[in-house]
This record gives structure tokens, sequence and C-alpha cells, in this order.
């Protein structure tokens, strides 16, 4: 069990001081009406001017190197200032994915000149990413993708489609994992690569999609013979796959994947407290005690991360154990109305508590569905 | 962690692999030999002193340095009152009672005890181990303050209780009992926390061998031409085990991390409540993987999940501690809940 350790480590003062800069800045941002609270803002809710102001800030690539405009911070630091974020609801979604994986794939894999231009405007909040993985016939198996870029003269020609890419539609840039040689006949993660890719260029066509709440986020991005220079390539050619798996680890282990509702909880607690109190302090507690764990296990990470460990099984542990916890507190909610039903709930509750409801089926499915996840832990087990 | 510590684990951990096995386990209630060999060795090691002051003879660790051990021995399955001997020898000591040599166990579940003079009678209920020794702890309140009573118990009023434990608990009626000593509590700890966290310690070391035994089992047994170990459905579910445990590895992380974690009764709450609810999910699991085999006596898993069923009831429940932390955050009425947590 050692591979699966959570060390613990101590919020220091520093750590507590920036938790509360952000905190005083958040409660300004609301007092100026700079943005409503919504749930799952790190998916729905995009302000490029929010994201522009944490960049100023400097919350933004908070770990990146300052030569690059970044700000030599810790991964704790970060951790901090995104918990902060998710749990004000604050509109983070622009910068969320050039924040969270793509700024550092490019820091790792990326040649200077992409460094040179493209890092200083993730940090500044101008520049943003969306994540170039799923196809219409390749969903949780990403080995199969059939993107396929090949060589030619001075650069490569990108064709294929990618799906369900959150915020294509606002985003500069896009990492595609692609298929640049065959699978080998026992290895299927031979022969993939990651690109680059300026959604600007000409030939490639971003289309929405509409999810079952209504709203836009989702995209089908069409690449229709693209041109692409020499450097899209990212990193290592044919090494695409081990690319994506740290990538990954990024995605999965942060703190948005229990703290999506968490307005949503926050809430209904200020709204009902003394009837809580008399008839809901069992809910609550158990409620508090998961969401602290996760917390916890997940702040562990963020220190892994930093010491430059790559802890993919263990993103899948907070990960899957956030998606349950997200769904187990929408229901225990849902159950309270038997108490004060849903109609005498304050407005913007009813709102948060129905967005909550209707988005939650996605929480499971969204950076790797349950199967995925209990699949890696399984594989690090020595079970398949 | 220390050098101190680690060279008591690994010599603890030789004692333990050379005397315990799953006979050693099913023997015990005919005959005791085999164990006191194993105590004797436990003994001369420190153990059941290492948290007790220098001036009454034992090895002064801090308390938080126990849980390792104590988790290490329930993770090997020792069918032995390891944290009841090193719990009450602790309580004794901070409350500067001399404890005496050799086993002892305590009682904190007490029916209409009353002292006249120096002598107590009552009832004990549920007191561990009471086959292995006749020294008890009573921790009880008399006339408004929280005593500890140190007695030597007679013995002919003693009843097995049988309970899902794989561990023996007995009631005890006490008729005018003598009493060794008596004094006020003096723990800086209340001790219906510090069971929650020797509970919680006990059972991830046990829910940690429950894992290893599902993939061993698994990984061996073939039905439909197959290890078990490959099919998904089974693969599913012991991942689910891993999350599980994981998770309470960390509450507990945090509470043996912490310096003052007798003050902390926010932690020690999540621990129990995380503790309880994993044991509660790896019961299930692991009985499901194993087939029938893990419903005998003759195969070890029933030792270990018998415990769990136990020791998530013990010192309060999740149920308990989910009220506890409720009350904790919700009585506070300065803080919303993000504050509360961070």
């Amino acid at each position: 069990m050692s591979k699966f350790n959570f060390p613990y480590i101590k919020e220091t003062n520093d750590l507590s001081n920036l938790r509360k800069e952000v905190r005083n800045f958040i409660t300004k941002s609301l007092n100026h009406k700079d943005f409503e609270p919504s749930a799952d803002a790190w998916v729905f809710s995009a302000s490029p001017e929010f994201s522009k102001k944490l960049g100023s800030m400097g919350w933004l690539g908070m770990s990146f190197p300052k030569k690059y405009g970044g700000n030599e911070r810790t991964a704790l630091e970060r951790y901090v200032v995104t918990e902060e974020l998710l749990a004000s609801g604050a509109p983070v979604a622009a910068h969320w994915i050039a924040d969270r994986q793509s700024g550092s794939q490019i820091l790792r894999y990326g040649n200077e000149e992409q460094k040179k231009s493209i890092i200083p405007k993730i940090t500044a909040g101008e520049c943003f990413f969306a994540i170039g993985m799923s196809e219409p016939d390749s969903g949780s198996d990403l080995a199969s993708v059939k993107t396929k870029a090949t060589k030619i003269e001075n650069g490569w020609k990108l064709e294929g489609r990618k799906i369900w890419s959150t915020g294509a539609h606002i985003a500069n840039y896009m990492i595609v994992l692609v298929r640049t040689s065959p699978a080998s006949e026992n290895n299927r993660h031979e022969g993939l690569s990651q690109f680059l890719v300026d959604l600007s260029l000409p030939n490639v066509s971003v289309k929405g999609i509409p999810d079952m709440t209504g709203q836009r986020h989702f995209n089908e991005t069409l690449f229709d013979n693209v041109i692409l220079s020499e450097d899209a390539l990212l990193g290592v050619e044919g090494k695409g796959w081990s690319q994506v798996v740290g990538e990954l680890a990024l995605e999965r282990s942060g703190p948005e994947r229990f703290l999506s509702h968490f307005t949503l909880l926050e809430s209904f607690i200020n709204e009902f407290k003394n009837i809580l109190i008399k008839s809901g302090s069992k809910l609550i507690g158990k409620l508090i005690a998961e969401l602290q764990t996760l917390r916890r296990m997940s702040f562990s990470i963020a220190s892994m991360l930093q010491n430059g460990e790559s802890p993919e099984t263990q993103a899948a542990f907070v990960k899957e154990l956030g998606n349950k916890f997200e769904k187990t507190m929408v229901e225990t909610l849902r159950e309270f109305s038997n108490i004060i039903p849903l109609y005498e709930w304050p407005s913007q509750l009813q709102n948060l508590f129905e967005d909550a409801t209707l988005r939650i089926p996605s929480n499971s499915l969204r950076g790797g569905t349950t199967e995925i996840m209990k699949g890696i832990i399984a594989r690090q087990l020595g079970l398949r | 962690m220390n050098e101190e510590l680690s060279i008591i684990l690994e010599t603890t951990s030789k004692i333990l692999n050379k005397h315990v096995d799953h006979k050693l386990r099913q023997n015990i209630d005919n005959d005791n030999s085999d164990l006191i060999n194993l105590w004797g060795e436990i003994k001369q090691l420190g153990l059941p002193k290492i948290a007790v002051k220098d001036k009454f003879n034992g090895s002064g660790l801090p308390l938080s340095t126990t849980l390792p051990i104590i988790k290490l021995s329930n993770n090997i399955g020792a069918p032995i009152p390891l944290s009841e001997t090193i719990l009450s020898n602790y309580i004794l000591s901070e409350s500067d009672i001399n404890p005496p040599s050799g086993i002892i166990t305590y009682a904190i579940d007490v029916k209409n005890l009353k002292i006249i003079g120096n002598e107590i009678s009552g009832e004990l209920i549920s007191v561990p181990y009471l086959n292995l020794t006749d020294k008890v702890v009573v921790i009880a309140e008399i006339e408004k303050t929280k005593k500890v009573i140190l007695i030597k118990n007679s013995g002919e009023d003693k009843e097995l209780k049988k309970n899902f434990l794989s561990e023996p608990r007995y009631n005890l009626k006490l008729n005018k009992c003598k009493i060794l000593d008596i004094k006020p509590i003096n723990l800086r700890i209340n001790f219906k926390h510090l069971g929650a966290i020797v509970r919680s310690a006990q059972m991830i070391g046990s829910m940690e061998k429950i894992l290893d035994l599902c993939i061993d089992y698994c990984s061996q047994r073939k039905q439909f031409g197959r290890a078990l170990s490959k099919f998904q459905a089974i693969q599913h579910q012991i991942s689910e085990m891993a999350v599980e445990l994981s998770a309470s590895s960390a509450a507990l992380s945090t509470i043996t991390n912490s310096d003052d974690f007798y003050k902390n009764k926010k932690d020690i709450a999540i621990l129990k409540i995380r503790a309880g609810a994993a044991a509660g999910k790896v019961i299930a699991i692991s009985h499901q993987v194993h087939g029938a085999i893990g419903f005998t006596q003759e195969y070890e898993l029933a030792y270990f999940t018998r415990n769990l069923n136990s020791w998530r009831n013990d010192f309060g429940n999740e149920s308990y501690w989910e009220d506890v932390l409720g009350k904790d955050f919700l009585e506070n009425n300065n803080q919303n809940l993000w504050e509360y947590l961070t």
C-alpha cells in the first residue's frame, strides 16, 4: 500500500496569508458585482476579464519560471489560490485548462520560442487552451485516436476531429493527441504524439455542441488538412502517450474534483442553519468529514507535483472519491427537501441546486470515467 | 519517522511474525501457552509501558508513536490485548497511578457503579480480554468527577459476551471488589477521543491486511478459466477498497503528524467517520470477492472482518461522530463552512 500514501502536509502561515489575500480579493470582486457565484464554474463560467484580473494579481501560472512571466511560486500556493476561487464559484473557466495543465505541458516539452511567446500570455490571463484528447470514436479508449499528423516538407499536415473540448470556442490553442505512426502490434501506446495547434489557423473549424442543460461549452473541432509548422510538435514524436499520462495527473488531482458545487453546499447551509442545527447535524458532519479528507489528499498531491513526482494513481483516487462525494452531497440536499420543500428555497439556491442536479452526471465522465479510474487503481494493485 | 520508532516497529514485526499464525488465533480459547510466550517477548521489548512516564519505569514516548505499533499489530492480526494494555497503562501513568506489570484492560461502559469505602460494586460492560488478565482500569464518573479506578477482579461473576468480535469481551459483575487505587482522571485527551483514534488505527491496519488477502486470493483462484483478478467486476470492487483505505490512512496521518492532536476534536471525528465508513465497505467487498471460503473459520479473512465490525462501533460509531462534527460546525455562529474547513 505504500504506493498510495498521501503524506501529511501542513498549511504554513504563508499559505494561510495567501488564502486571506485571495479571499479579500474575491469579497471585493463580489461587492463590485464583478461576478455571480455559480455551480461548476470551472467548466461553465468563463470571463476573460476576470481571468485577466487574476493574471494581474499574479495568480495564474503561479509556479511558472519568472523568465517566462511566471511567479515561481509553489504548487501548494497554486493549490490554495485555486481552492479559494472554486469555493467562491468565481468565473475561472476561460483560463482553467491553460493554467492547470497546458502551460505546464509547454514548459516541459515546448521549445524556447513557444515558451517565450505563449507562457507569458497564460500567466497574464490572455491566452486560453482547450483539450484535444477525445474523438467521436475514441472516448475512454484514448489510445485508439485516429486523428493523424503526417510529415510534409517544413512541417506537418493534421487531419481528423476532436470532440468534447470544453471551451474550444474561446480558446486560442489546443494540445492535440494524434497518431504520427501506426501502433505496434504489442504496444498500442506507441506512435502517438502531441501537437500544439493554434486554433486560428486555416482549415480549423470549431462547432458547438449544446449539452443536456442547454449550455454551450462542449465543442467538436475539425482539422481539415491543417498545415502545421515543424515546431508544432510538442515534445517527442511517438512519446505522446507518456506525455498525456503526465498531463492527466494535473487534470485529475485538483480540488475542482470535489469543490465544483461547493457554493451550493455553502448557500444551503447559510440558508437553513437553524433547521440543520436541530435535525441535520449528522448529515452535515458526514459531508464535512469527506470533504476535509479529500482536501487533505489533494493538497498532498500538490506537494508531490511540487517535488517533481508523477502521482497519476493518487490523482485517480482523488477523482474517484471526489466524484462520489459530489453526488452524495447533491443527493443529501435533495433529501432535505422533504423538510423544506424546494419551492420554498430562495430562488438563487433553487437554481444552484437544479444546475447541480442536472450537471452532476458529467462529473464522473469528464477527465476520465469512474471505470477508467478504477482500472488505473487496479493496475497499480497488480490485478491487471 | 524517527529512528527509535522504526527500530521498535521492525522488532515488533519480527516478534509478531514469528508467533502469529491463524492457528494461534483459533486456539486462544483452549490454550493460552503460545500467547503467553508471545506476550513475554512483547513485554521484554517494553511495548506495554511504551507511553508510561519514566518515573513508573516506562519508556515515556509520546502517545502518537504508539499508533503505528498498534496498527502493525493488527495488520499482522496478533490476538493480544496490546492496544488495551498500552492505553490502560497510559491512563494510569498520566493519572499518577503506578501501572502494575503484565496484561491489563479497561472498562468504560459501566452500570450502577457504587463505591463504599475501599470497595466497588456494579457492572462493567464489554470489557476486552478478561480471559488474559484480572486487572482492570475502570473509567467512570463518581460523585461528579471522572475517576480512574484500578481493580483486581476476583473472577466469579465473569460472563463471556457473544458478539461479532474475534477477540473476547466480557461483562463483569462486581460485588464489593477491592479497589487497588483510585485517582481523579488526569488526561490531556478525552478517553473516548483517544479510543476512537486507536480503534481507527487498528481498523486501518486490519484493512491493509484484508486488501492484501483479497489481491492474493483473487490472483490465485481461477473460475471460468481465468483468475478472478482478471474480471473487471472484481478489479473494480477491489479498487474501491483501496480508495476507501487510502482515504482512511490519510485521515490517520493527519492525527499522527499533529503535535497537539489531543486538542483536535475535528480531526478525530473525521478519522473515526472515515475509517468506520471504509470498514463497512471493506467488510462487504472482501467477503463478496472471497466467496464461501471467506465465510469459514478455517480461513483468516473473517478474523479481520469480525474485528472491524466491532471496532467501528467502539468509542462512537460514524453516526455519533458525524453528529459531533456537524454540531461543532453548526453551533459555531461566526464561521461559514469554508472558513471552518480552512
